[in-house]
């Protein structure tokens, strides 16, 4: 993720051309339709194995949620049967979609503010540490960051063991608390705030990093002119350094938001595969429906109907990195 | 060029038919078991689950060796854990690499019977299949045809600590009220650790819960004319339903959310007195392998080692559990997967499975069973057994978790047991009816 040049800072130097030492050469402009068909045909590689990876998936999930497809017609090799929007009717008409799309959505919010804040807090302490210090903190960063989120979340879900758990231990250490066997995962709003602890541990590390590179292109200037206006720390904060920092906030909290809407890993682990209603997320719940009812188009139409969600969040994206694009 | 054209057409049109006549392995022949095949240089593959390498690895030993010496063909054993095997097999049977053999359990054949994912088999090729235990042969039946085998069979009974019973002066339960007189007189013993349970009971065990209501007279579901209609909200079911959430809120301090899986594991602790578990879990919380995730590695023995004894669970009939194989309809090696079929459930390999605890699949082979020691208890469960409801789509009931969902909520006390019984009820009727 490269660091992202905030309005004030002094203007963008424009890419170094290839010159070829000697020799005629031409300076390549900066247009993009210059240059022939030189840049299609070097990004085609890229393109065709996106498309192939990514691209052909998608078209036959969207074909699937407009068919009805089982065990029956997998074993047998028979083709899946079209029924139109019948996937969608029953999507929308049932109650529980509604309960897992105002879940997913509640979760989304919790856990990015979280993540957000508490990644900007840890960024505006590592500009103020030590250097020895800020490298401490990157470096456990980095080991947070490069932990598999499988490897993670069975971390956590046997520190929240309720029968082997050391949290539960610990916390029965307390005079006055009865906390042995205490399972974390009987009251929804206990499972979840583990389920969010794990997520925003994970998320940090991303945020913090980013917004400390942001944090280092707020000219100095004027952080002293604020100090010598007899700005509070506060004021500062909310005057000067976020306003610079707004752009990247943005594409962080965005990028957090759709990674976080596609929740599945901790869900699914944390409750060994068998998730209660009252943990279901959009994600494992379209998974539930094609994996274990073995209905495979009602699975994908829940999957489609989650893509289409999340594309208002992308549009957002996309405009926000446009906007970026064009200050310089 | 004409002429050309013609010839051309014309060997292309012979080869075509040439083609269409040979004759093709047809998928829905009968494997026979008994056919002399040359096996050598093929290997077939086996999904068993992980029970048979934990619990009961010479018996696939000498299956796969005496297999191999009466055709000569190798045996690839793959072992499935149980919460992911179905997804597994559903994605494997859809391709073309497919596994000959597969054990699935009893409770999730008729899903895959009913849409075709096995091959019929010739019941007389298979020993002792006239006595095969019906809780075990029932799933495998459809439009009479036998698609699969019965492989081994499971009673659930009472397990109890023998030190904790005579240091409070009790013997082993003879009706259901001693056991409950028993989890009292435990817990007024013990139950300053907080961490003691009268009687282990985890929030999300079916299997014991739904014994409990058919021992109270009750039942999960019943066929109306053409409909199931789910049938926990019936007075014998809500008796047993009431019973058991008793024990799982007064007598158990286990985790409200969980369910039977590591239950050994926590009674091994030695912070429990009773256990309601297969008969195989008699030596597996007395003994766990040193290196858990080595299940071949050596044995050490347990904090309860010695102290625990089993004993009919009183008044409950038990689940008869177990598990069945079956040769898969897109094999390419199906005589030879039949054959090892028949070899894996034949009479020596079955008294493999007996010596380790395990109750065989015949009823012939009962008597056999309840003569080894430790073993008596479970040979008299199996002889009172129920089952589940014999619907094509019960799979997708437990694949649903509306029992486990049901009990976690009385467990934990979020619903009462008239409530819980009505939703699942509710869901039970929208799954097993659904198109």
């Amino acid at each position: 993720m490269s660091v992202v040049d905030s309005p004030s800072a002094p203007p963008a130097q424009q890419p170094p051309a290839r010159v070829p030492a000697g020799g005629r050469a031409r300076r390549k402009r900066r247009s993009a339709t210059s240059g022939g068909f030189a840049p299609l045909v070097l990004t085609l590689p890229a393109l065709l194995l996106l498309a192939g990876l990514l691209g052909y998936p998608l078209v036959r999930m969207v074909v699937l949620s407009f068919q009805s497809l089982g065990l029956r017609q997998l074993f047998g090799d028979l083709p899946a049967t079209d029924v139109g929007l019948d996937n969608y009717t029953k999507i929308f008409t049932d109650e529980t979609f509604y309960l897992v799309v105002a879940r997913t959505v509640g979760f989304t919010v919790v856990s990015v503010l979280a993540t957000v804040l508490l990644g900007l807090g840890v960024a505006l302490l590592m500009r103020r540490v030590a250097a020895g210090v800020r490298i401490a903190m990157i470096v456990a960063m980095m080991f947070v960051w490069a932990m598999p989120q499988l490897v993670a979340t069975q971390t956590f879900r046997w520190l929240v063991d309720s029968d082997f758990g050391v949290l539960n231990y610990l916390i029965d250490l307390l005079p006055g608390v009865d906390f042995a066997n205490h399972s974390w995962f009987a009251d929804p709003i206990q499972g979840w705030t583990v389920i969010t602890t794990i997520v925003v541990w994970a998320g940090i590390p991303f945020i913090a990093i980013t917004l400390n590179a942001g944090l280092t292109q707020v000219p100095k200037e004027l952080l002293e002119a604020a100090v010598v206006d007899g700005a509070s720390a506060w004021q500062t904060l909310r005057s000067v350094t976020l306003p610079i920092l707004k752009p990247l906030m943005i594409i962080v909290t965005t990028l957090s938001v759709i990674w976080n809407f596609g929740l599945f890993t901790q869900v699914w682990v944390v409750r060994n595969g068998r998730p209660e209603d009252e943990y279901q997320v959009l994600a494992t719940w379209a998974y539930s429906t094609a994996f274990k009812n073995n209905n495979y188009g009602l699975g994908s139409a829940i999957a489609v109907v989650t893509v289409l969600l999340l594309l208002g969040v992308m549009a957002f994206y996309m405009r926000q990195m446009f906007k970026i694009g064009d200050v310089d | 060029m004409k002429r050309r054209i013609a010839v051309a057409a014309t060997l292309a049109a012979t080869l075509i038919g040439a083609a269409a006549c040979g004759s093709n392995s047809d998928s829905s022949d009968t494997p026979d078991a008994a056919a002399s095949v040359n096996g050598a240089g093929k290997t077939i593959k086996v999904w068993l689950m992980v029970d048979a390498q934990s619990g009961w690895p010479e018996v696939v030993k000498q299956a796969n060796e005496r297999f191999t010496q009466a055709t000569g063909a190798q045996v690839q054993v793959d072992y499935q854990q149980w919460t992911d095997h179905l997804a597994k097999l559903d994605t494997t049977l859809a391709g073309s690499d497919v596994p000959d053999v597969v054990e699935l359990g009893n409770t999730e054949m008729p899903k895959y019977v009913f849409n075709g994912a096995f091959a019929p088999l010739d019941k007389s090729q298979f020993e002792n299949s006239a006595q095969w235990l019906t809780g075990l042969s029932a799933p495998c039946e459809l439009d009479g045809k036998t698609y699969c085998v019965p492989y081994y069979a499971g009673a659930r009974v009472l397990l109890y600590r023998t030190d904790l019973f005579s240091k409070a002066g009790l013997t082993a339960p003879k009706t259901y009220d001693d056991v409950i007189s028993a989890a009292k007189a435990l817990k007024q013993k013990n139950g300053s650790d907080k961490q003691f349970s009268a009687f282990y009971m985890p929030g999300k065990y079916w299997y014991a819960a739904m014994a409990w209501v058919h021992g109270n007279g009750g039942e999960i579901a019943k066929k109306d004319g053409d409909k199931w209609v789910g049938a926990l909200s019936e007075p014998g079911a809500q008796t047993g339903l009431t019973k058991w959430a008793e024990l799982a809120k007064t007598y158990s301090s286990g985790d409200p959310t969980k369910d039977e899986n590591d239950q050994d594991a926590v009674y091994a602790q030695g912070k429990s007195g009773m256990l309601y578990g297969n008969g195989w879990e008699l030596g597996a919380v007395q003994e766990q392998p040193k290196d858990p995730n080595d299940p071949a590695s050596a044995k050490v023995k347990t904090k309860v080692n010695g102290k625990v004894a089993t004993a009919p669970m009183p008044g409950i009939p038990s689940f008869l559990g177990g598990s069945d194989v079956a040769v898969t309809a897109k094999s390419t090696n199906a005589d030879l997967a039949a054959k090892w079929a028949q070899i894996f459930t034949d009479a020596k390999s079955q008294e493999g499975l007996i010596a380790k605890g395990v109750l065989p699949n015949a009823t012939s082979l009962l008597d056999k069973a309840a003569a080894i020691k430790g073993n008596e208890a479970t040979a008299q469960a199996a002889k009172e057994t129920w089952f589940v409801p014999m619907a094509p789509k019960w799979s997708d009931v437990e694949s649903a978790n509306v029992l486990q969902n049901m009990l976690a909520s009385i467990a934990t006390g979020k619903a009462t047991v008239p409530d819980a019984a009505k939703a699942a009820d509710a869901k039970i009727n929208e799954i097993l009816n659904a198109s």
